[in-house]
């Protein structure tokens, strides 16, 4: 693999991803990549290229929008309707994120194909959100299903503006899509990373351009899309709300406190974490479609706001549900428990905000958890699940550790 | 003291510095440096040259302790006639470390002082009304009742900046707190809050700003103080609970810098702004921050539950125990401010001018570290 690209705002192609002023200032920056990767140029060489570098008109036009209002920011005019094909994962939290981005983008005028990961006929596809892949046909947009490594063959030879892969955790899975695109014409590819590959640190939140954890899957999936591609923005979530989530993030508060059973919760309960409403990573997303000069070579933490601590959380869906709540928490090493069975978030503060979005495309968050978890709770009964027989199997062993009872 | 002027070309990027700030930046990798949103900090460059051009006579109620020391030197070298009102009980004037005595001559000659206690609300109304001033920055005040008598006074007053605090917050679950959020009328500030209503509720034009924790040299409040005593003696760092808790502390010159852009800015008229540093931190890792900035190992920390102790009146750790930190972003996109000193670059900048060079406001005392750490009070 070549060398990895410092892309800077004006630097977002992949031959001048190299180029970076203010070397002076960071020469912690330089360090960290000798130390990591098996570079092709030495430090010395990237400093090399470090000198006059002439923007191209593109870049020059989102330096020149400083000088004008938050509104200006903005170049791309949202009249240019696109092409998208998204390609997304057949389960697991990031699936809801195409659903929400494809019916957003098919309300705008955009049009729309979304390729789902393996089998039209499979027992994934009877789950949320692709239960109700209805919604995106009658809004005009196509649903087809495959396998990502044959994407030209799948999608029947057609072309597209834009690529979103909201799939591939590492670069043997999504650099078939790539490699396809750019051979296609694909002006603008978009990747779902995460959050998750920033490296822990006792200074939140994570911000664009800070360190990452170098094993990470997707980071290589990253560098390569940062060299081969024009037009490129990469997206790093954390958790998400709304309906049609495929995987259980209130849900699992709401089965507890329904129930009147203790919410177990690991640690002291003040790790942060961010809960983020699947519309506005959709509107970010759409944003950067929208506007892909200004967006280019940049990426955006794709999550809400604020952050939220594990007791907060649970003292909000206790609320949503018009009920108490009670928390027990426990140290997991000590009981021996797997705290990522026992428990959907991470027990150490996961907490990334998202400026890059909001400084570059004046992006505006509109997850407001008090409210969304009204409606979340709303829907959780209106399906019945407040309902449903559940099994507690991992919390009765934590509870008895802790000599808790489990009913009130 | 080229540090003071306002920085508005440094486009340093937050998440970068000369120090390794970031602790663990070796083993990683930094990917992209999307520095892009450091351009927003070029924004309102026309509201802040009408300022600068125009030279105001202004009164700072304060100003010989903290943030008005580095306050009013940058008034000074921008030209406005600065005046500040205190009892006399503190010199008027020090010199800063670090700070030549060329400048210090220069700046004493030009600094005015108006003698008086603002409690005694007569006084201030005849004194101010005499001098008529253009601007007020308000930096020591609790109580709305301290600032009516000032608007009284001056009727024609261009602006009135308030030192707020973000202490007027109610504790949230759900952070950080933007300028928008609940605020405890309750709280141990709600003077703050009832001279924030107070402005508002008069026909004036108010700007009121929020720290966080303030830091830096000359700090009174012992915030790196506390810590470097602690490290310097060799000790460990006794921290509440789980050292998780969040915060966030906010160098003084940055504010200073921060009451600087909002003089004579428009898009400060009648605005509230948090100001702090542009990150935030843990009580675990301010403890080892401070060990760097001051070149000491790391420190061991011990994390005890308070509730297993009796302190008497003395406090066993100088920050609230809980989540506290506020959004800085609004005065990012509003006025273009960012932080020039990262946590780590603070904390030195802090030590080697005040805490390294020996000086410190208040004596070392071990006597709840010793509680804690169980050792019977030796006594010197």
């Amino acid at each position: 693999m070549a060398a990895l690209p410092l892309a800077r705002s004006f630097a977002s192609s992949s031959s001048s991803s190299l180029l970076f002023s203010n070397l002076a200032s960071s020469p912690s920056t330089s360090l960290s990549f000798l130390a990591t990767s098996s570079l092709s140029l030495s430090a010395s060489t990237n400093y090399s290229y470090a000198s006059p570098l002439l923007p191209s008109p593109r870049r020059v036009s989102s330096l020149c929008s400083t000088s004008s209002s938050s509104s200006g920011r903005l170049v791309v005019s949202a009249a240019e309707k696109k092409k998208v094909l998204i390609v997304n994962t057949n389960s697991g939290g990031h699936a809801i994120i195409g659903f929400y981005f494809a019916k957003e983008l098919l309300s705008k005028g955009h049009s729309v194909t979304i390729l789902t990961v393996g089998d039209e006929a499979s027992d994934k596809m009877k789950k949320p959100p692709f239960s109700r892949f209805s919604e995106i046909v009658s809004a005009g947009g196509k649903t087809v299903w495959g396998d990502p490594a044959e994407v030209a063959k799948v999608v029947g030879g057609e072309s597209f503006d834009v690529v979103l892969d909201n799939n591939g955790k590492d670069l043997d899975t999504v650099r078939p899509v790539i490699d396809w695109a750019k051979s296609s014409g694909v002006k603008q590819f978009l990747f779902i990373s995460s959050a998750g590959i920033y490296k822990p640190t006792e200074e939140p939140p994570h911000l664009e351009g800070e360190v990452v954890k170098a094993s990470a899957g997707h980071v290589g999936v990253e560098q390569y899309l940062a060299e081969v591609y024009e037009s490129w923005a990469v997206f790093r979530p954390q958790y998400m709300i709304g309906s049609g989530n495929n995987k259980d993030c209130e849900e699992w508060f709401f089965d507890r406190i329904v129930r009147d059973r203790p919410v177990p919760i690991p640690g002291s309960g003040m790790q942060l974490t961010n809960i983020a409403h699947a519309r506005d990573l959709s509107s970010m997303l759409t944003l950067v479609v929208e506007n892909s000069s200004a967006a280019s070579g940049n990426i955006f933490n794709c999550v809400s706001d604020r952050a939220v601590t594990l007791d907060g959380m649970a003292r909000l869906c206790a609320q949503a549900a018009g009920k108490s709540v009670n928390i027990v928490h426990y140290d997991p090493e000590s009981i021996g428990i797997d705290s990522k069975k026992a428990f959907p978030f991470r027990n150490m503060h996961f907490y990334a905000e998202p400026r890059a979005a909001k400084d570059i495309l004046g992006w505006k968050g509109t997850t407001n958890l008090p409210e969304d978890l009204k409606e979340r709770y709303e829907e959780y009964v209106k399906i019945g699940r407040d309902k449903k027989p559940m099994e507690f199997a991992l919390d009765d062993k934590i509870l008895e550790s802790l000599k808790v009872p489990v009913a009130a | 003291m080229a540090r003071l002027v306002a920085v508005q070309q440094q486009n340093r990027p937050a998440s970068f510095s000369a120090l390794p700030s970031s602790f663990s930046d070796f083993n990683g990798t930094r990917l992209h440096t999307s520095i892009q949103y450091k351009r927003k900090v070029y924004q309102p460059k026309g509201a802040l040259h009408v300022s600068a051009s125009s030279s105001k006579k202004i009164l700072i109620m304060g100003g010989t302790r903290f943030i008005g020391v580095f306050l009013s030197r940058l008034l000074v070298k921008e030209g406005h006639q600065v005046t500040l009102f205190t009892r006399g009980k503190a010199p008027i004037t020090q010199q800063l470390p670090g700070e030549s005595d060329q400048d210090y001559a220069d700046f004493s000659s030009k600094i005015q002082h108006l003698k008086g206690d603002r409690k005694d609300f007569d006084f201030v109304k005849t004194s101010l009304a005499a001098e008529g001033f253009e601007i007020v920055y308000d930096i020591n005040g609790r109580e709305a009742g301290e600032v009516a008598p000032i608007l009284d006074a001056l009727p024609n007053l261009e602006q009135f900046i308030y030192c707020s605090s973000a202490g007027v917050y109610l504790k949230s679950d759900y952070l950080p707190h933007f300028e928008t959020d609940a605020v405890d009328p309750k709280s141990r500030h709600k003077g703050k809050l009832e001279t924030e209503s107070l402005l508002q509720s008069r026909d004036v034009n108010w700007t009121s700003i929020r720290p966080v924790y303030i830091y830096g040299p000359l700090n009174y409040n012992p915030v790196e103080e506390w810590f470097f005593h602690r490290l310097k003696a060799g000790r460990p760092i006794p921290i509440p609970n789980s050292g998780l808790q969040i915060t966030q502390l906010g160098h003084v010159k940055d504010l200073a810098t921060a009451f600087i852009r909002v003089l004579g800015n428009e898009k400060a008229s009648k605005q509230v702004f948090n100001i702090s540093g542009d990150k935030y931190v843990t009580f675990d890792g301010l403890a080892k921050a401070c060990a760097k900035a001051g070149g000491f190992p790391e420190p061991e920390i011990i994390h005890y539950n308070p509730k297993e102790f009796d302190f008497g009146k003395k406090k066993a750790f100088p920050f609230r125990d809980q989540h506290f930190f506020a959004s800085v972003e609004k005065a990012k996109s509003l006025l273009g401010l960012t932080p020039e000193f990262s946590l780590v670059e603070g904390l030195t900048d802090s030590y080697n001018l005040d805490f390294g060079r020996g000086t410190f406001r208040k004596e070392a005392d071990f006597e709840t570290d010793d509680i804690i750490l169980g050792k019977s009070l030796v006594t010197a």
